[in-house]
């Protein structure tokens, strides 16, 4: 891949600690984002996904500094300069957070109920002071046509619209600042099936023609495979596995990945899919296992499991994996 | 497609995959009488902006120990349907006509007409929880969060059950180490807040099976979960169906999840049932138009992106817009001009055993 870094996230942390309610004292930490390490590079589709609680809605809010990381640092390479943005004075933050926006999950709670349309997909472009009056409309109009939604719409508040419309208002006011770098958390996730399809198609078709990054935050295998070019996955505030989509689809390295992907239910009755079903839940990040926090749920665990941390790495070209036996293991991926 | 890719050993894997067609394990040790038959159920809203037709005339039964799935979009009417079955519909609601035929317990018993009896009587109180019991998306909501999972479970079966109280906790505890919450005897002092996600389901469908009904209607009961807590509940119900014999009719709008435990699905499209099938007919054989951009426009997990996907034009009408002919010709790609947007919406055909689609496409005046 010959394009250039846009987004550099190093070793990037964030604990909260907990207090009693009443002593104020500290009495424990949870570890949500826990040293992670990852590029994006302009234009590329990049998904992390993982169960809920592991981190991925953190490292975004990270990543946009709507909340201070503990630790790590977040680089963004724009028209050739390097921007370090947990560094950025106010006034930096302000264009920053113009080149990296975002679309939520929920179409119903991320828009406010009483503006209109237009005063939702304006008010980017009066804060940012970008457009006034004539053109403003104009832009506002053009977005708006840009997403497949009727001008004629304009003057309506977002309850007349249906979830799928009202996500295309999402995207019309994220797009507003032309951002280079679009964070989507989990777009689809709230829609039907055949709003699912339109929205995706038309995030794609916005990607090839304003030259879009997007960092897709998902928990739906199958969209992933359609949509993203690389995958992260990310187990109790760590990344696990990292690699492209065909590869860590067809062949993945790590335990959890293979769990994750043979759990997503098939939809073919002839072809029942092989499940792993994995016993417990979710790593509690405020009560981490020792060593790999996988191991209590994992199949092929054994004594190092459990008291040493596996490290990200890639041995003979294969996909980064944390996972000490990751060379020993047979590790099933997703039938052709 | 990558070398390795091609390498990787499909006949590796674990046992139990059928080839040739639907698994042993489904379909086959279903018989008798339905246990559950709707005719021609119809609800209406009456609201301030006028009277919405959410259901319009359905038709399903769901026989002992079989999983029957209903699938559509939202406003679909697939809730209501269930709502309806319970008697538990809003009270803007009520049901127009049709019948809900619930199957006595005793062989030969009477059979009863739950659209027929009032809705909070005591017969309705206590078929329901008792005979039909309900499982609902949101676990967290479910549940009162000043009362403990216990003495929620223990009320449900207390309500149905002549038991003590000591009995009734005893019976609790069994219920949820039967549905794999470790360690049910202590959670029963938990409040509903305190446990996670998966969990929480796994207590609501305690909940629901603590007074053994013979029919559990889960209402999307997935949705809400992480894949891996989703692949959990579902084998729960797989195995209670085979442990216990529960009939299930699942409402859902995940084609997976029905691929992977209905016997039987109907696709519902506003309000009416479009078409009916074995699993097997609607995934592998779908007829109606409907039905076939549904399954198309679905990313797969093992299909490689890169172009679009099939989209269905449009979006689900409004509540109170009319529209004339077979309700899904506006976002047809196959509608005969003249034909599907006149007159009567279409109605059921059978194509081949237990196969029905409402579809001009299969039927005497489109052809």
């Amino acid at each position: 891949m010959s394009e250039p870094v846009l987004l550099d996230v190093s070793d990037l942390s964030k604990h909260f600690t907990v207090r009693h309610h009443l002593t104020r004292r500290v009495t424990g930490v949870v570890k949500a984002v826990d040293g992670v390490t990852f590029q994006i590079r302009r234009g590329e589709t990049v998904a992390l996904v993982g169960e809920s609680g592991s981190g991925k809605t953190t490292t975004a809010r990270c990543i946009l500094r709507a909340m201070e990381p503990t630790t790590g640092t977040v680089r963004l390479h724009l028209e050739g300069r390097e921007t370090d943005v947990l560094a950025a004075s106010r006034r930096e933050l302000r264009s920053l957070r113009a080149a990296m926006q975002v679309i939520f999950q929920d179409p119903y709670n991320s828009l406010n109920p009483r503006m209109t349309v237009m005063q939702i997909i304006a008010e980017p472009l009066v804060i940012h002071g970008v457009v006034r009056g004539r053109e403003l409309v104009d832009r506002v109009r053009e977005l708006v046509r840009q997403v497949g939604l009727d001008e004629r719409y304009l003057n309506r508040y977002p309850h007349a619209f249906s979830g799928g419309q009202r996500q295309r208002i999402g995207i019309a006011r994220a797009l507003a600042l032309n951002p280079t770098l679009v964070i989507a958390d989990e777009p689809v996730s709230a829609l039907d099936v055949s709003m699912q399809a339109q929205i995706l198609n038309l995030l794609k078709q916005l990607q090839d023609r304003l030259k879009l990054t997007y960092l897709f935050i998902a928990h739906d295998l199958s969209v992933v495979r359609h949509f993203c070019d690389r995958v992260m996955v990310m187990y109790a505030g760590k990344l696990v596995e990292t690699g492209t989509v065909e590869d860590l689809f067809t062949r993945p390295r790590h335990p959890y990945t293979e769990t994750l992907l043979s759990a997503v239910p098939r939809p073919d009755p002839r072809k029942k899919s092989q499940r792993i079903v994995l016993a417990g839940e979710v790593a509690d990040p405020s009560n981490l296992p020792t060593g790999c926090a996988f191991h209590p749920r994992c199949r092929f665990v054994e004594a190092r499991c459990r008291d040493q941390a596996p490290a990200l790495r890639s041995d003979g070209g294969a996909q980064p994996t944390a996972c000490h036996r990751a060379d020993e293991i047979d590790v099933q991926g997703v039938e052709g | 497609m990558t070398p390795a890719a091609v390498n990787s050993p499909d006949d590796g894997r674990p046992e139990g995959v059928n080839s040739t067609g639907t698994p042993a394990c489904r379909a086959d040790n279903i018989s008798g009488p339905p246990l559950l038959s709707v005719e021609d159920l119809a609800v209406d809203f009456t609201l301030d902006e006028g009277v919405v037709q959410a259901v319009q005339g359905i038709s399903l039964t769901v026989a002992p120990r079989q999983i029957v799935g209903v699938i559509g979009e939202s406003g679909c009417g697939k809730s209501v349907t269930a709502q309806a079955i319970m008697r538990i519909l809003p009270k803007t609601a009520s049901i127009r006509r049709g019948r809900v035929l619930l199957q006595s317990k005793e062989p030969d018993g009477p059979v009863l007409d739950l659209a027929a009896i009032d809705g909070s009587g005591r017969t309705a109180r206590s078929i329901r929880g008792g005979e039909i019991a309900m499982i609902f998306q949101e676990p967290m909501t479910a549940f009162s969060p000043v009362h403990t999972i216990g003495n929620q479970i223990m009320e449900t079966i207390r309500l149905h059950r002549k038991l003590t109280r000591r009995a009734a906790r005893a019976a609790a505890a069994q219920m949820l180490d039967q549905v794999g919450v470790p360690d049910g005897g202590a959670r029963l002092d938990s409040y509903s807040f305190q446990l996670s996600g998966g969990l929480r389901q796994r207590a609501m469908i305690a909940m629901a099976l603590s007074t053994k009904p013979r029919l559990v209607i889960a209402d999307e009961p997935t949705t809400a979960l992480d894949v891996t807590i989703q692949a959990q509940i579902l084998e729960l119900m797989l195995r209670l169906r085979r442990d216990l014999g529960t009939a299930f009719l699942l409402i859902t709008h995940d084609l997976g999840v029905v691929a992977e435990t209905c016997d039987f699905v109907h696709v519902m499209y506003l309000g009416r049932i479009v078409e009916s099938g074995t699993v097997d007919q609607i995934f592998h054989n779908p007829l109606h138009p409907y039905t076939q951009a549904l399954l198309e426009s679905m990313p797969r997990l093992n299909r490689p992106g890169g172009g679009a996907l099939r989209v269905i034009q449009g979006a689900v009408p409004g509540p109170f817009t009319t529209i004339g002919g077979c309700p899904f010709h506006p976002r047809c790609d196959q509608r005969i001009e003249g034909t599907c947007n006149t007159g009567a919406a279409p109605d059921p055909m059978a194509m081949e055993s237990d196969h029905t689609v409402s579809c001009w496409l299969h039927g005497e005046r489109g052809a």
